[in-house]
């Protein structure tokens, strides 16, 4: 038992270990899930029931304001804690859109110093309509906004507590990628120095990385189901990321189409070379010129600024080094398959 | 790498095909027999459905073509060009042979298929770009899957399995691009599609020209 010959496998499970508590234990921050009613007219009494998540006001009601835009908010009229989860919100929304548009978008905020504050978009939608009221938007700047400190997630609407797949499904992929990139090298290295172990080695990266895709779609498959609604969409990564298994699919299918080892090794390393930059294109190129519902595709905002904030990623890059080690670590068990079964076949010839 | 050696391979190649005919006989039999299916069973056939079916009797066409590239001559034929001419020239020359006769196969097919259904082209520019951009990157890659597959028995399942997932990435731009010749989506910005196009074109024929070489050895 050698410690130090092994240490990548001891912090591969270390750092697995580490993904799995960290990223499914760390709670997420407080949220509003829903507002009931949203359509209202100007000059209105507007009393909304908001569906707050992971938030404890105990008996202190928070502030809660509209924003309509940089430079005009209101405060709530008054703000009860109800049963559960919910806080009644009342609203005297103003007699005027300042803007040209006879419909305008605001955005809710619940805010207190224990809780932080709590965000929801698209919140209020107002539309303009004669009345006799006069109030007006009457705070012009930004009020003061209480945030919550700690190790804590983003909260998203629709993700909420899916937001969690991000540290499993983005990192298989990215192991998956890597593990055929390591695969293309093995299969160079072959075709250069005809060493029959960089094929095998080039052989088990692929079974391993294989593995790893299967596992990204199917984790993707679910998250889809939660937040997309389907557990296939006609989004274009994902049928890039299907199209893209085909093709090593066809390579296991030609490595035991043949018998003869090397001829099987010069093959299938030409084919792999070459499946290797035709994926490329179909995994980075095409999904970002077209629609796609994934971040960072068809003009969606990419990971980073919104949606992955410090906390995310300090469980998400150590999760791609935790899943590629791990790719490498099953990579190295089926080498060790096909080294005996080599010696077996050459005990056999003798 | 001699344009001449390139130009010679080519020739003989186009000798080879015009001596026995029944191969680019049987290609244009697929060809129109698959645009009268087409018209029979479709009766009247949408812009949006002629796009799709055109490329899809041209890709199988294409298949059915260029499995055969490194089988119409005996093995000690090639041991002979091995010893004669550089591979690399080999594949180049293959590649530009068969490109010139895709390009012949979709010119035909778009005649039967105008002739038979309807002629929806709106941008022919366009769409010959298409035709030429896809007859590239069809013959890049359906060549260089045959040269590996040369010396196997059961060739023509595996060059299905092989490269059809290949030219995926190829084929759905080329779907895209051609929808504009066609006028199905009145969308100005085909550079960058072409653009990309031509880059996996290039990128394929590269990767061919490299790996052949170290390849052909048997």
């Amino acid at each position: 038992m050698n410690l130090y010959k092994n240490w990548w496998k001891y912090l591969a499970i270390l750092i697995l270990l580490y993904t799995v508590i960290a990223g499914l234990m760390v709670p997420l921050k407080p949220g509003i899930t829903s507002i009931g009613k949203s359509v209202f007219a100007t000059g209105e009494e507007a009393m909304i029931s908001v569906e707050v998540y992971n938030a404890e006001y105990g008996g202190q009601a928070p502030k809660s304001y509209i924003k309509l835009d940089q430079s005009n908010f209101i405060e709530a009229k008054s703000v009860e804690v109800g049963e559960g989860r919910t806080v009644n919100v009342t609203f005297d929304i103003p007699a005027t859109l300042p803007g040209k548009d006879n419909t305008a978008i605001t955005t809710l905020f619940l805010t207190d110093e224990a809780n932080g504050t709590l965000v929801y978009p698209n919140a209020l939608i107002l539309q303009s309509k004669p009345t006799t009221s006069n109030r007006t938007w009457d705070i012009k700047e930004m009020p003061r906004l209480y945030k919550k400190s700690g190790f804590l997630f983003p909260y998203r609407n629709i993700l909420i507590e899916t937001i969690r797949n991000t540290f499993y499904h983005i990192p298989l992929w990215f192991s998956m990628f890597i593990l055929f990139f390591g695969a293309m090298i093995m299969n160079v290295k072959y075709l250069r120095k005809r060493n029959i172990d960089d094929d095998h080695k080039a052989s088990s990266l692929i079974t391993a990385g294989i593995l790893m895709g299967c596992l990204g779609l199917a984790t993707g498959s679910i998250w889809a189901k939660n937040t997309w609604g389907a557990y296939w969409t006609t989004d274009v990564k994902l049928n890039m990321s299907a199209i893209s298994m085909m093709i090593y699919f066809a390579y296991l299918i030609l490595r035991s189409s043949m018998d003869d080892v090397d001829k099987r090794a010069r093959i299938s390393s030409a084919y792999s070379i070459f499946a290797f930059f035709t994926i490329v294109p179909l995994i980075f190129v095409i999904p970002r010129i077209t629609d796609s519902l994934h971040p960072g595709n068809g003009g969606n905002p990419a990971f980073g600024g919104e949606d992955m904030d410090n906390t995310m990623r300090m469980v998400f890059y150590p999760a791609i080094i935790g899943f590629t080690l791990l790719g490498t670590w099953i990579a190295s068990l089926v080498l060790r398959i096909k080294r005996l079964d080599e010696k077996v076949h050459l005990k056999m010839m003798e | 790498m001699k344009v001449s050696t390139i130009f010679a391979l080519v020739m003989k190649d186009l000798r080879i095909e015009l001596r026995d005919k029944y191969a680019i006989g049987a290609i244009l039999l697929y060809v129109v027999t698959s645009t009268f299916i087409v018209y029979k069973a479709f009766q009247s056939v949408s812009v949006m459905a002629w796009n799709v079916l055109f490329w899809i009797i041209f890709l199988f066409a294409a298949l059915n073509a260029l499995v055969k590239s490194f089988n119409q001559e005996s093995k000690n034929q090639y041991l002979y060009y091995y010893q004669i001419v550089h591979p690399g020239d080999l594949i180049v020359a293959k590649i530009i042979y068969n490109i010139l006769m895709l390009m012949l196969v979709s010119l035909i097919l778009y005649g039967t298929m105008a002739l038979f259904t309807i002629n929806p082209v709106q941008s022919l520019g366009l769409f010959f770009v298409c035709i030429t951009m896809g007859a590239i990157g069809v013959s890049t890659c359906f060549t260089f899957v045959a040269s590996i597959l040369s010396t196997q028995n059961n060739q023509s399942t595996m060059m299905a399995i092989l490269s059809l997932p290949l030219i995926i990435p190829i084929l759905l731009l080329l779907l895209n691009l051609s929808a504009g010749a066609l006028g199905i989506v009145n969308d100005t910005g085909f550079t960058a599609d072409l653009l990309m196009l031509a880059g996996i074109d290039l990128i394929l024929f590269g990767l061919a020209v490299v790996i052949f070489p170290v390849v052909w050895r048997s």
